[in-house]
C-alpha cells in the first residue's frame, strides 16, 4: 500500500519556511506513522520513514544557510557536503533517533581560517535546528558542529591518514563511523572522495580489520546457549529486551564488516547485504536468511520504548518482553540465531583472512 | 656444623637427662592427645569461619553498614558463647531422661572437666568448644537474613532463644541422640542442623523484615543492590573453604584409622565443582560469567557435601557439588521472582544447597560408608532402597518445620513488642550510624548535615 500522504508530506516540509513550522509537521510525522507501521512491510515503511527524516534534515540545513545569510555571513564560501553517521547514515532511523552528523568543504587556499569559521557557525545553527526539531544530539558529540567533525576535504585525507597509520580504539571507531557516512545534502563529490580514499587507504591497511572486528564484537546477541532470550535482569528496565545493542547493532556491525572488506560503499544493511550477495561474498541462501532476519529486528526496533525528553524524540532501543507476541519472539529468537550465527562467521572469515 | 649439631645434642642430654629417661606414655593417652589436638585445631578452624562470615557479608552489602556487620558478627558469637554454655548445650547434649527423644536436659552453665575421663577419646571440654562454634556459625548463617536493616537490639534477643534452645533442640534430635538420631539421619556435619537451621530462621526474618529500600519497584521488578567490594566477597569464600576442613573433617572428632582425610577429601572435591558448575550455568544462562554466582556455587558446593561428607564415594561427591552449583543458581533467581530479599544469598546457599546434601545422602550414600560411620545405611544407588531417602526428607522437613515455626513465634513476637526493623531514615543513612554512631568507613561516608565546608 502506498502512503497518500507522502508526496503531500514531503512537499509541505520543502516549503516550511521556519523551524517551528519544521517541528508541526514532525510531530504530525509521528502521528501518521505510529498508525502506518502496522499496515506496511517493515522496509517500505523504513523507506519512507528515513526519506521524511533526509527531507526534515535537509530543510533545516537550507533554513540555516538562509539564517546565515540573513545575518550577513553571506552563501556557502565553497561547496560542502553534509554527512550523516550512524543510523542516518545507514538510512534506519527509527522515530526516535539522534543527530550523528559531519561536514566536508572544499579546500579554499589562503582563506582556511576564515571558512572554516564560516562551516562551524552554519553546523551550529543545523545541529540547533534539528534539536528544535525534536532530534537529541549525539552524546558522543559526533556533530558537524565539532571542529573535529567539520572538516576541509584536505584535513579529512590527513586525518583518515592518520587513523589508519596509528588504529587506537578511538581511531578504529572513527573509522567504523566514517564507513557509514552518507551525503544528505549538498556536493556529493566531496563525501565520494572521501569514501574513495577510505577504502583505498583501507586496501593498503588490512590488518586494521581485525582491530575493527575487536572494536565491534563486544555487542553481543541476545540469546544464551539454551536459545533462550537474554532479558534486562534488574533495575527500571527489568524484563526488558535490548533490541537495540543485542541484536541490531551486532548485525549491523558484522554486515558492516563485510562490506568494508569487499569494497562496498552502500551504508544501508539491506543494501550491503544483497550487494554481498551480487559479488558472491555472500551466497544466496545466507543472504536472504539475513535479511529476513535483519527486517524482523529492523521491524522490532520500530516498537522499542519512545523517551521523549526535553521536547526531543529519544528512544532506548528496549522493548518489554511482555509487548512481544509469542510469535514475534519465536521470530526474534530464530533471527537472533542467524545473527549469532553472522558474527561467527564473519569472525572466521576476518580473522583467517590475517592469519 | 654435623661437629655442632652433635654437640648441641651431646649437652642438651646432659642438661635435660629426664628426656631419656622418661616413662612411655600408654597408648591410649597418645591417642586421646592426638583427638583432643584434632578437635581444637577443629575449633579453631570453625571459629575462624566468622572471618569469613564478616567479610562475606560485609562484601555483600553496602559501605554504610560495614562497620556495623562486621561488629555485630563478633559480638553475637561472644553473647552466643554465654547462652550457650548456659543453656544450649544442656539442651542439645544434656544426659538422659524421659524426654530425651525430644529434648536434653542436664549440663547447663557447662563445667567442664579439667582432664579427660578415664577411656574417653577426649576431654568434653574440647566437645562442648567444637559444638558451640557450630551454633555460632548457625546464628552467622541466621544474620545474612537481618542484614542491613534490623535492629542492634534483635540481634541479641534473637541469639537468646536461638542458641539457647532453637538451634540446640535440631541439634539434639540429630546427633544428640534425640529421635532423628535413632530413625539413621545422616547428616555428618550438619547440612541440615547448621546450615539448613540458619538458613530457615534468616527466611523467616527476611519475610518478617520486608525488603531492603530500593530492592524491588512498584511493578515487582528487582533492583540490583551490588555488595561494597567483592575482594572481600572473595576472600571470605576462602577463608570460609579453609575453615569447612575443620567443619567436615573435625565431625570425626577422632584422628583414629585417618577417615578425617577421606572426609576433608570429599569436601574438596564438591566445593571445587560447585563453583565450576554455578560459573559455567551463569555463563550460560545470563551470557556473563557471573563473580558472585561462582562464589555462591563454591559456598554451596561446600554446604551440601557437609551431610554427605562422610558417606559418598569421590565420585558422587563431585555430583553433588555439581548440582549444588546449578542449585543455587537458579534458587537465587527464584527468590528474586517471589519478591523475598536475600541480600547475602543465605537462602540459597545455606537452605537450598543444605537440604540437597541432606537428601543426596538418601541417594548417593554408600552401605561401607554408613556402616563404618555407624549411622543409617546406604542410599537409593548403592542399595537400591528408598529407605535412607525417607529418613533424610523426614529430617529435612521436620527441621526446616520446627524452626520455620519456632522462628517465626520469636521475631513475630519481637516485632510487635519491640520492633523489628529500623526506621526508614536509619536505614538510609545506614547502620553504622544509626547503631553505633560511625561509620565503618568515615573517610569515604559523611554524615549527613556534615557539609563539606563544615
Amino acid at each position: 500500500m502506498i502512503d497518500p500522504m507522502r508526496p503531500h508530506r514531503l512537499q509541505q516540509i520543502s516549503s516550511a519556511d521556519n523551524v517551528e513550522r519544521l517541528r508541526w509537521l514532525r510531530d504530525q510525522l509521528h502521528e501518521e506513522m505510529y498508525a502506518l507501521l502496522p499496515t506496511q512491510p517493515v522496509e517500505e515503511f523504513n523507506e519512507q520513514l528515513n526519506e521524511t527524516h533526509d527531507a526534515l534534515i535537509i530543510r533545516a540545513i537550507m533554513l540555516a544557510e538562509e539564517e546565515m545569510a540573513r545575518m550577513g555571513k553571506g552563501p556557502p564560501p565553497v561547496p560542502y557536503s553534509y554527512l550523516l553517521f550512524g543510523s542516518g547514515g545507514r538510512r534506519e532511523q527509527t522515530l526516535s533517533s539522534d543527530q550523528d552528523s559531519g561536514l566536508i568543504y572544499r579546500d579554499l587556499p589562503g582563506r582556511e581560517e576564515e571558512t572554516k569559521l564560516y562551516f562551524l557557525e552554519l553546523s551550529k545553527h543545523i545541529v540547533g535546528n534539528l534539536v528544535a526539531a525534536g532530534y537529541p544530539p549525539c552524546e558522543g558529540n559526533v556533530l558537524s558542529e565539532n571542529p573535529d567533525w567539520c572538516q576541509s576535504l584536505q584535513e579529512w585525507r590527513e586525518r583518515l591518514g592518520r587513523w589508519f597509520r596509528e588504529p587506537e580504539w578511538e581511531a578504529v571507531r572513527y573509522l567504523l563511523i566514517i564507513a557509514d557516512g552518507r551525503c544528505v545534502y549538498g556536493d556529493t563529490g566531496l563525501a565520494d572522495s572521501l569514501k574513495s580514499m577510505f577504502f583505498s587507504d583501507m586496501l593498503n591497511h588490512p590488518v586494521i580489520l581485525k582491530r575493527m572486528i575487536e572494536n565491534t564484537m563486544r555487542h553481543k546477541v541476545l540469546v544464551n546457549v539454551f536459545g533462550q532470550l537474554l532479558k534486562e535482569r534488574y533495575g527500571e528496565d527489568a524484563g526488558s529486551l535490548d533490541i537495540k545493542y543485542g541484536a541490531y547493532i551486532p548485525m549491523v556491525n558484522s554486515i558492516r564488516l563485510l562490506a568494508i572488506q569487499s569494497n562496498i560503499a552502500s551504508t544501508s544493511t539491506l543494501e550491503r547485504i544483497k550487494m554481498l550477495v551480487e559479488s558472491g561474498k555472500l551466497s544466496r541462501e545466507d543472504g536472504d536468511a539475513y535479511e529476513q532476519a535483519f527486517i524482523c529486528i529492523l521491524h522490532l526496533r520500530l516498537l522499542t520504548t519512545e523517551q521523549n525528553e526535553d521536547q526531543l524524540y529519544a528512544g532506548n532501543g528496549k522493548i518489554h518482553s511482555s509487548k512481544l507476541t509469542k510469535e514475534m519472539a519465536d521470530e526474534l529468537k530464530k533471527s537472533l540465531k542467524q545473527g549469532k550465527r553472522l558474527q561467527k562467521a564473519v569472525y572466521k572469515q576476518t580473522m583467517g583472512r590475517l592469519m | 656444623m654435623i661437629k655442632k649439631t652433635f654437640l648441641a645434642l651431646g649437652l642438651m642430654t646432659i642438661l635435660f637427662p629426664v628426656v631419656a629417661f622418661a616413662a612411655d606414655p600408654s597408648g591410649a593417652t597418645l591417642d586421646m592427645g592426638l583427638n583432643s589436638l584434632w578437635v581444637m585445631l577443629a575449633f579453631i578452624l570453625v571459629l575462624l569461619m566468622q572471618g569469613g562470615f564478616i567479610l562475606l557479608e560485609a562484601g555483600s552489602t553496602r559501605m554504610k553498614n560495614a562497620g556495623h556487620v562486621a561488629g555485630k558478627t563478633i559480638f553475637t558469637v561472644g553473647l552466643a558463647a554465654l547462652i550457650y554454655w548456659a543453656f544450649g548445650y544442656g539442651i542439645a547434649f544434656g544426659g538422659e531422661s524421659a524426654l530425651s527423644k525430644f529434648i536434653g536436659w542436664g549440663d547447663f552453665f557447662y563445667n567442664a572437666p579439667t582432664a579427660a575421663a578415664e577411656g574417653d577419646s577426649y576431654p568434653s571440654g574440647v566437645f562442648f568448644l567444637f559444638q558451640l562454634a557450630f551454633a555460632a556459625i548457625s546464628l552467622t548463617i541466621a544474620w545474612g537474613g537481618f542484614a542491613e536493616r534490623a535492629k542492634l537490639a534483635s540481634y541479641v534477643v534473637f541469639t537468646l532463644f536461638y542458641v539457647g534452645l532453637i538451634y540446640p533442640i535440631v541439634a539434639h534430635w540429630i546427633w544428640g541422640g534425640g529421635w532423628l538420631a535413632d530413625h539413621g539421619a545422616q547428616d555428618f556435619a550438619g547440612s541440615t542442623v547448621v546450615h539448613l537451621s540458619g538458613a530457615v530462621a534468616a527466611f523467616v526474618a527476611t519475610v518478617l523484615l520486608k525488603p531492603r529500600i530500593g530492592k524491588f519497584n512498584k511493578d515487582g521488578s528487582a533492583n540490583e543492590i551490588l555488595g561494597h567490594n567483592q575482594v572481600f566477597t572473595a576472600l571470605s569464600v576462602l577463608i570460609l573453604w579453609v575453615g569447612w576442613f575443620g567443619f567436615n573433617a573435625g565431625s570425626t572428632v577422632a584422628i583414629g584409622d585417618g577417615f578425617f582425610t577421606y572426609v576433608a577429601f570429599t569436601t574438596m572435591l564438591a566445593a571445587g565443582a560447585g563453583g565450576v558448575a554455578a560459573l559455567l550455568i551463569s555463563w550460560a544462562v545470563t551470557g556473563k560469567s557471573d563473580i558472585t554466582h561462582m562464589l555462591n556455587g563454591t559456598l554451596a558446593g561446600l554446604v551440601a557435601i557437609t551431610a554427605s561428607c562422610a558417606f559418598v564415594e569421590p565420585w558422587a561427591a563431585v555430583v553433588i557439588g555439581l548440582l549444588a552449583g546449578v542449585l543455587v543458581f537458579y534458587s537465587v533467581k527464584m527468590f528474586e521472582k517471589l519478591k523475598v530479599d536475600d541480600p547475602i544469598y543465605a537462602l540459597s546457599v545455606h537452605g537450598m544447597a543444605g537440604i540437597w546434601g541432606t537428601l543426596a545422602n538418601g541417594i548417593f550414600a554408600t552401605q561401607e560408608l554408613a556402616d563404618k560411620v555407624g549411622v543409617g545405611q546406604g542410599g537409593l544407588i548403592d542399595t537400591g532402597s528408598f529407605a535412607q531417602l525417607w529418613v533424610q526428607i523426614q529430617s529435612v522437613v521436620v527441621a526446616g518445620a520446627f524452626v520455620l515455626v519456632a522462628s517465626f513465634i520469636v521475631l513475630g513476637a519481637m516485632k510487635k513488642i519491640m520492633g523489628f526493623r529500623v526506621t526508614e531514615e536509619q536505614e538510609i543513612v545506614g547502620l553504622d550510624l544509626s547503631e553505633h554512631g560511625v561509620y565503618g568507613y568515615p573517610e569515604q561516608l559523611k554524615k549527613p548535615g556534615q557539609s563539606v565546608q563544615g
